[in-house]
């Protein structure tokens, strides 16, 4: 058992996809890597695990360097987004494929695999074939697979993204509850930021070439480092208003828009603004930051617009509203039960303390 | 422009001896103009349904009509209907604007009047900027609206797209799914769209068929699934997180009757006229439901409705997916989901108290899985 | 389409059919019965379609020399051990073009393979009789068939081959390599299962083609070893062809074919990959 190290990982087609890398992964680490479909995500799991060969930098598992080892040296263990399960041989011959290649006694590999199948109640379906058998069962043979394994490092390739929500939520938890994943260093990777969130010690927000924020769950949401971070985490996607700061008085505006989007900027946020010479930003809006009043009610502590619906769809679990606020597009969580008509004048609350501003250009978070 | 009607629809499947009856006696109605989605898990017969309407399978047994035509025999195109598929192959060496214009081109619509209709429709799906790339040079969200174009250049009376978000991003996907509705709006199309997210039929529908083992569930908009799912199968695929489900009996009760969930001490409170109801019935076995968001965490709003119960459970699991937390919690062996603000800090092992209104609570016979109103 | 204009274009259909029908079952019919007419009735201006007599013993009659037979076991030595070959090297090349194309020559080399294949066969013959001639096995044996076939049979394999390793999924092999298999056993454990059925494909071809080849085989061998193909044609008496012997002896050289065509055509058409990727 041991730690997953990588230092200065590059790897590149035409353009390059990782670019100096580094990263470690502790022992008994659940890391998720999230970021946008064809990023390099599965790319850098292809390089842990030596399918592709890097053009630099050192990958080493404990003291053991693994840089140039084929595939089949390396103490790891993968699970393929398309499983990748051999599809003439039955469930029970793809877990046991990792034990037979090693060539353990039938009594012994019996035992494992039976043992794993029970852990992931596919017992029953040890004799089908993968054709035979549905996509969570899938899953948990591929799973299975690379849990017989034991390796020292597990690297889990976009694993539930592609099964129903229902399943989803199941094996989500499946994943919290495998003490096998919490003892060993396991890299996990995903486009969908729910998952992330929900299942990392630590998650990395991959962009072009490589990680660009790593941190715990609350820290990558609440504290993105930059607007691409913002806007990768979040359904739907976090409000991005172009917008002007502007000295009115004492305090400090933001204006965006045609017709008089604007708010004052709370103190705190108005003290580090005030560091750098900023005129133009990005601001940040989560959509459950943009509460919908109903008639009459008021909200403290909130800065109050008036919109028009755009648009209003309610959803399994909340209903998302778009509307018009003084030129700018605002999109806000509300509650299912809610009904809105189209041009339905709205009052919008925004909570202003917990908006986010970026750099124009680069995207930073000027706050941190 | 057309409506379509499908009425006692069957599809069955024969090869080597067993059959497979794909979809069962399905009616079907969708409105002219009307923007409809076929929802359900993989093999439930949502595809096979759309193949029939569109042309590519025969009948078994039933009618399907257009308007009020009868188009069982039709090729489908004299059906007129486009269909978009995931991945709609374009073109690589063509351009987007030829691309778009080819479709014309073949049925020799002459060239002014080519490039006026793919421009209007380059408007219309606002991807004028980009009619002079080549795909290949397009992202996810472009091609998918091209491939959109490729089928709506066509003008056809129905349009079916199948599954086409499903390789979308997460975070880009609300977006297209607004873009697409605005689309159906300005266009007044039917639509019908198969998929099995229920987010992708939610959004973007005026009605939801939900499909499972070959037959038609319900078809309703959001509401009336959410609040009147006619069975388990449907409280459970509508909604997110799952709906929470106990098999439960009722019990006597001092002054009222209430439901316990069995071999558990858990107790469900419902409305006094449901609970009179279900102890005239006679029934003995139930299945209760109850949506993670609506059980409530103590000290939390608990909604407009006081009449209720309330549930303590020991929290397994804290999942913070940013907007919100997710419990995954455990009372006397049932293991059941709350969904709770994002600052909901329980960890494993805290005890908490959840609240619940008694008209969240739903009731369905353990038998026949039918909502039990 | 209109319901007139459908049932137009079914009639027309069913004509081309029966026609299609009628070209294919013909010579098959012709031979049947020839093989069981008398020499005479064979030989009569105005054919008969039915035999008037049927002489059984005809199929007797083409092993009442014993090297007729020995013929029969020749022509399968070589179509055996030709299709061993082609197979073998069609697999191993295949691969190689299929998973290293780079490596391996591009898809350049990979055509040049196959348009060996587009040689008119008489352009090799001369230069071929030459070369294996000063062979220490001759030409008039199994070995010099059986290598003058991978002529033709070779670039086949490799190039179907090679289309089924491609349409075989990469990542299977990967998911081999990290359970622990070496390159070469994840190829026999994972790989070689998969393209099985289009092997048994590519090995059915081969074998037919080496079966019922008469060019070279007539040229080449003659003495010591003798294909069946070689033997039809010395069914005469004097100048008389003896056509019910000729078709008698090959309607039994028809029998293994379509025996192993009857035996294999279960795995043909199996799919290659049962559900590997998600649906």
């Amino acid at each position: 058992m041991a730690r997953l190290r990588i230092e200065g990982l590059c790897k590149g087609w035409d353009f390059p996809v990782i670019d100096n890398l580094d990263l470690t992964v502790e022992e008994g680490e659940f890391f998720v890597v999230v970021g946008p479909s064809g990023i390099g995500k599965t790319t850098l799991l292809r390089l842990i695990a030596g399918l592709e060969s890097a053009d630099a930098g050192r990958i080493a598992i404990g003291d053991h360097d693994i840089t140039n080892l084929p595939p089949y040296k390396r103490p790891v263990a993968m699970t393929f987004e398309s499983y990748a399960l051999y599809p003439h041989l039955s469930v029970f011959e793809n877990i046991a494929s990792p034990l037979r290649a090693r060539r353990l006694d039938a009594a012994a590999i019996r035992a494992t695999v039976t043992e794993v199948a029970k852990l992931l109640r596919i017992e029953a379906l040890l004799d089908r074939r993968p054709g035979e058998i549905s996509g969570g069962q899938k899953q948990r043979t591929a799973l299975g697979r690379t849990l017989v394994a034991k390796p020292q490092v597990f690297l889990l390739d976009e694993p539930i993204s592609h099964l129903d929500a229902k399943i989803r939520h199941d094996l989500r938890l499946q994943f919290h509850a495998l003490e096998e994943l919490r003892r060993v260093a396991t890299l996990y990777v995903t486009h969908d930021y729910v998952e992330a969130l929900s299942l990392g010690d630590r998650i990395g927000v991959m962009g072009r070439g490589g990680l660009v924020q790593i941190g715990s769950a609350r820290d990558v949401f609440l504290r993105p480092r930059s607007l691409f971070v913002a806007e990768h985490l979040g359904q739907p996607a976090i409000n991005a208003v172009a917008a002007r700061l502007t000295g009115e008085g004492t305090a400090l505006h933001v204006r965006a828009g045609n017709s008089g989007f604007g708010f004052p900027v709370v103190a705190a946020h108005a003290a580090a603004l005030a560091r750098g010479d900023i005129q133009r930003v990005t601001v940040g809006i989560r959509p459950q930051h943009v509460k919908v009043l109903r008639n009459g009610e008021d909200a403290p502590g909130h800065h109050v617009i008036d919109g028009r619906v755009e648009i209003y769809e309610a959803l399994g679990a909340n209903g998302v509203l778009v509307a018009d606020a003084g030129g700018v597009n605002l999109t806000a969580l509300t509650s299912p039960e809610r009904d809105f008509t189209h041009r339905q004048p709205v009052r919008l609350a925004l909570q202003t303390d917990a908006v986010f501003y970026f750099h124009a250009e680069s995207g930073d978070n000027l706050l941190l | 422009m057309a409506s379509i009607r499908l009425a006692q629809v069957n599809k069955i499947y024969r090869s080597r001896g067993h059959a497979v009856h794909a979809v069962k006696d399905l009616d079907l109605t969708v409105e002219d103009g009307e923007f409809v989605a076929i929802l359900g898990p993989s093999g439930c017969g949502k595809t096979s349904t759309l193949r029939m309407i569109v042309g590519l399978e025969e009948i078994t047994s039933g009618d399907i009509f257009f308007d009020d035509r009868r188009v069982n025999d039709l090729d489908p195109q004299a059906r007129n209907v486009a269909m978009a598929f995931e991945t709609y192959a374009l073109y690589p060496s063509f351009t987007i604007e030829e691309n778009l214009s080819f479709p014309l081109e073949v049925r020799g619509v002459p060239a002014a009047e080519r490039r006026k209709k793919v421009h209007d429709l380059a408007a219309l799906l606002r991807i004028e900027d980009i009619l002079g790339q080549k795909p290949a040079a397009l992202s996810g969200g472009q091609q998918q609206r091209v491939s959109l174009g490729r089928a709506l250049i066509r003008d056809p009376a129905v349009f079916i797209l199948d599954e086409v978000m499903s390789h979308i991003d997460a975070h880009l996907k609300l977006q297209m799914l607004f873009e697409l509705k605005r689309i159906h709006q300005e266009l007044g199309k039917t639509m019908i769209y198969v998929t099995h997210d229920q987010v992708e039929a939610l959004a973007l529908a005026d009605r939801v068929a939900v499909m499972s083992h070959a037959a038609l569930q319900q078809v309703g908009t959001r509401n009336e699934l959410y609040h009147e799912p006619v069975n388990v199968f449907v409280a459970d695929f509508i909604g997110e997180p799952p709906t929470n489900f106990f098999p439960a009996e009722l019990d006597a009760g001092d002054d009222q009757p209430f439901l316990r969930a069995k071999n558990a001490a858990l107790t469900f409170a419902v409305p006094v006229e449901r609970a009179r109801r279900l102890a005239a019935g006679g029934r003995r076995d139930y299945v209760v439901g109850l949506r993670p968001q609506n059980l409530h965490l103590d000290g939390a709003e608990s909604g407009a409705a006081p009449a209720g119960g309330m549930l303590t459970a020991e929290v397994a699991i804290n999942e913070y997916v940013g907007e919100r937390t997710i419990l995954t919690l455990v009372a006397d062996g049932h293991r059941f989901r709350a969904q709770a603000h994002a600052e909901t800090s329980f960890g494993r092992g805290e005890r908490v108290c959840l609240r619940y209104a008694s008209s969240d609570v739903m009731v369905f016979d353990a038998e026949t899985e039918a909502l039990i109103a | 389409m209109s319901e007139q204009s459908a049932r137009l274009v079914r009639t027309l259909l069913l004509i081309f059919l029966g026609l299609w029908l009628i070209l294919t079952l013909f010579p098959l019919y012709w031979q049947f019965i020839t093989a069981f007419k008398s020499a005479a009735e064979t030989n009569r201006t105005i054919p008969t379609f039915w035999p008037e007599v049927w002489h059984f013993e005809n199929l007797a009659a083409v092993f009442a020399e014993r090297t007729n037979f020995d013929a029969l076991v020749d022509s399968f030595i070589i179509a055996t051990g030709n299709t061993v070959a082609s197979l073998v090297l069609g697999t191993l090349a295949g691969y190689a073009f299929a998973r290293f194309p780079r490596q391996a020559g591009g898809e350049n080399l990979a055509f040049w393979i196959l348009s060996n294949r587009m040689f008119p066969p008489v352009a090799v013959l001369v230069p071929m009789f030459f070369l294996f001639d000063a062979m220490p096995w001759g030409t008039d044996s199994h070995l010099s068939l059986i290598i003058l076939y991978l002529v033709f049979n070779m670039p086949l394999a490799t190039w179907l081959m090679m289309v089924f390793f491609r349409d075989a999924p990469r990542e299977l092999e990967e998911a081999a390599y990290l359970d622990g298999y070496t390159p070469l056993r994840a190829f026999i454990k994972v790989t070689l299962p998969l393209v099985l059925p289009g092997m048994i494909s590519v090995a059915m071809l081969c074998w037919i083609f080496a079966w019922n080849e008469y060019l070279f085989a007539n040229l080449f061998v003659g003495t010591k070893v003798r294909t069946f193909t070689i033997v039809i044609p010395t069914f005469t008496h004097g100048s008389q062809t003896l056509w019910n012997l000729q078709m008698a002896f090959s309607m039994i050289a028809m029998l293994p074919p379509v025996a192993l065509f009857i035996l294999l055509r279960r795995y043909m058409v199996r799919g290659l990959s049962l559900g590997v990727v998600k649906g």
